[in-house]
């Protein structure tokens, strides 16, 4: 179940942030596509959020599985501050993996928040933060963690 | 929903809002004026004007006496003025053979928690308010004192590194607050 | 005081002299009779230092489940972390305003009471209103934040919800 991209969306819903694990242009691609699709399934998400339509409890940031496709399994999450989060995994497994998400999501969300705090940063700016790219290797790292348990 | 806080935990949350400010700040002057020198000047300026009344607050916050000597004075600076108000103690070092400079040597620095400075202002001093509240708050004890920047982890260096030099001790008259 | 209350306490009087600071290095620069710029740039600092603090303390709160849940949340968590307090009251309403009461707003507490000191201590209500603007325009809320001295150091912030 490893990351294999980590896109950060702004609420004007443009990316701030887009990284592959693996940067080849062809995968690239594939991945600011299957992101941009999923920004309307986010925001489709929250606006039901609350009715009895929606899946999980509203009062989570955790959105779940957005769609799968073929190959990978696309993961949202949104904050408070109308921020959004995508994780695309690869899709090796049918089981449900919300706990590890959710850990996954929780350290971007706690990097996105520091990030935040840098004076320099201008927000809405694309995220060029070393401090914040260091942090998401590690979750890249870490989603490999979990596939080794599989 | 509470915050479930370790002391560390709540001690930073508290000083956020000091440090953000000053970050904004920093930010602001780095917008206003075209020169990382002078940024580092501005916020030496005020830094001493926050020096000269922070001193008062400190005296009545800590009971602490008069300093009897340079030594002294470095030792009550970092072990409990700086404790108090950042919550860090820089470790006193690199004495000269005179005993009339040291160097304050601070592993962690709370102003810069989150900050990255960009390439285009690699001269920005981020934390330089640090060594004009120093001087500023020296001279109220009559110790009038050049403080600069000699290493600072956030340009890349292995670590932060602030000199205080004693200039001469000063008679014991209200100096004028600098504009 | 436990230890964490005292560096608590000790770090908003940092802030306070701070910001104090900048307030007066502000009105140097921009002279006499330019109250409106002043006030102008404070909001503008306080705005961007609010979103910042709002993203952090808003970080493992619930999702916000409507405006007034979030009006409430800048009321009780945000105004504790920015100034150790509370907001004593809160009224609203229920249309597109919010009034929030503070009994004892720190950063008028060091100034001189008389009433010819009120027009100056609005200048420092400036940093505040842009904490606000910015903590509730970064949760999606877009407003306009005005304040008024009660009686020191009391005081009122009313947002205006703009469409």
């Amino acid at each position: 179940m490893a990351a294999v991209c980590v896109a950060v969306i702004s609420k004007q819903n443009f990316p701030l942030y887009l990284r592959s694990v693996n940067p080849q242009n062809e995968a690239d691609l594939q991945f600011q596509y299957l992101v941009h699709a999923s920004i309307d399934v986010v925001e489709e998400k929250v606006s039901t959020l609350g009715t009895p339509k929606a899946g999980q409890d509203p009062r989570e940031h955790y959105l779940g599985l957005l769609y799968p496709s073929e190959q990978y399994k696309v993961y949202g999450y949104a904050t408070n501050t109308r921020v959004k989060f995508i994780l695309v995994v690869e899709n090796t497994t049918s089981q449900s993996r919300d706990t590890e998400m959710k850990m996954l999501f929780k350290n971007l969300h706690v990097a996105y928040a520091d990030m935040l705090c840098n004076p320099f940063y201008t927000p809405g700016q694309k995220i060029t933060s070393r401090t914040f790219n260091n942090a998401v290797s590690s979750i890249f790292q870490m989603s490999k963690g979990f596939t080794s348990k599989e | 929903m509470s915050r479930q806080g370790r002391p560390q935990d709540t001690r930073k949350v508290s000083g956020e809002l000091f440090s953000l400010t000053y970050g904004a700040l920093v930010a602001q002057l780095v917008r206003d004026y075209e020169k990382d020198e002078e940024v580092n000047q501005q916020l030496d300026k005020m830094g001493y004007n926050i020096g000269v009344r922070l001193i008062e607050d400190f005296f009545a916050r800590s009971q602490q006496g008069r300093c009897h000597d340079f030594a002294q004075a470095a030792d009550v600076l970092t072990k409990v003025g700086f404790k108090m108000f950042l919550g860090v103690v820089p470790t006193v070092a690199n004495w000269s053979a005179k005993g009339d400079e040291f160097s304050l040597i601070l592993d962690q620095n709370p102003l810069v928690d989150f900050v990255e400075l960009p390439e285009t202002h690699q001269g920005l001093l981020y934390s330089n308010i640090i060594c004009g509240v120093i001087r500023g708050a020296l001279e109220m004890v009559q110790l009038e004192v050049k403080v600069w920047f000699v290493q600072d982890q956030l340009r890349g260096s292995d670590s932060t590194e602030i000199r205080v030099k004693f200039l001469k001790k000063l008679e014991d008259a209200v100096p004028a607050g600098e504009d | 005081m436990s230890v964490t209350t005292v560096q608590a306490e000790t770090s908003q009087c940092l802030f306070e002299f701070l910001h104090m600071e900048i307030v007066s290095q502000l009105q140097q620069e921009a002279g006499p009779d330019k109250k409106g710029e002043v006030q102008q740039r404070l909001e503008s600092l306080g705005h961007r230092v609010g979103e910042s603090l709002v993203e952090r303390t808003s970080r493992d709160h619930p999702r916000f489940k409507n405006e007034l849940d979030a009006v409430v949340f800048m009321c009780k968590q945000f105004w504790v972390t920015a100034f150790n307090k509370n907001i004593d009251n809160l009224k609203t309403n229920h249309q597109d305003t919010y009034v929030l009461h503070d009994n004892a707003f720190r950063l008028l507490q060091h100034l001189s009471e008389g009433n010819q000191y009120r027009e100056e201590a609005q200048t420092y209500l400036s940093f505040a209103c842009g904490l606000l603007t910015g903590a509730l325009s970064n949760v999606g809320i877009k407003c306009q934040v005005t304040a008024e001295v009660t009686k020191m150091p009391a005081c009122t912030f009313q947002v205006k919800v703009l469409l």
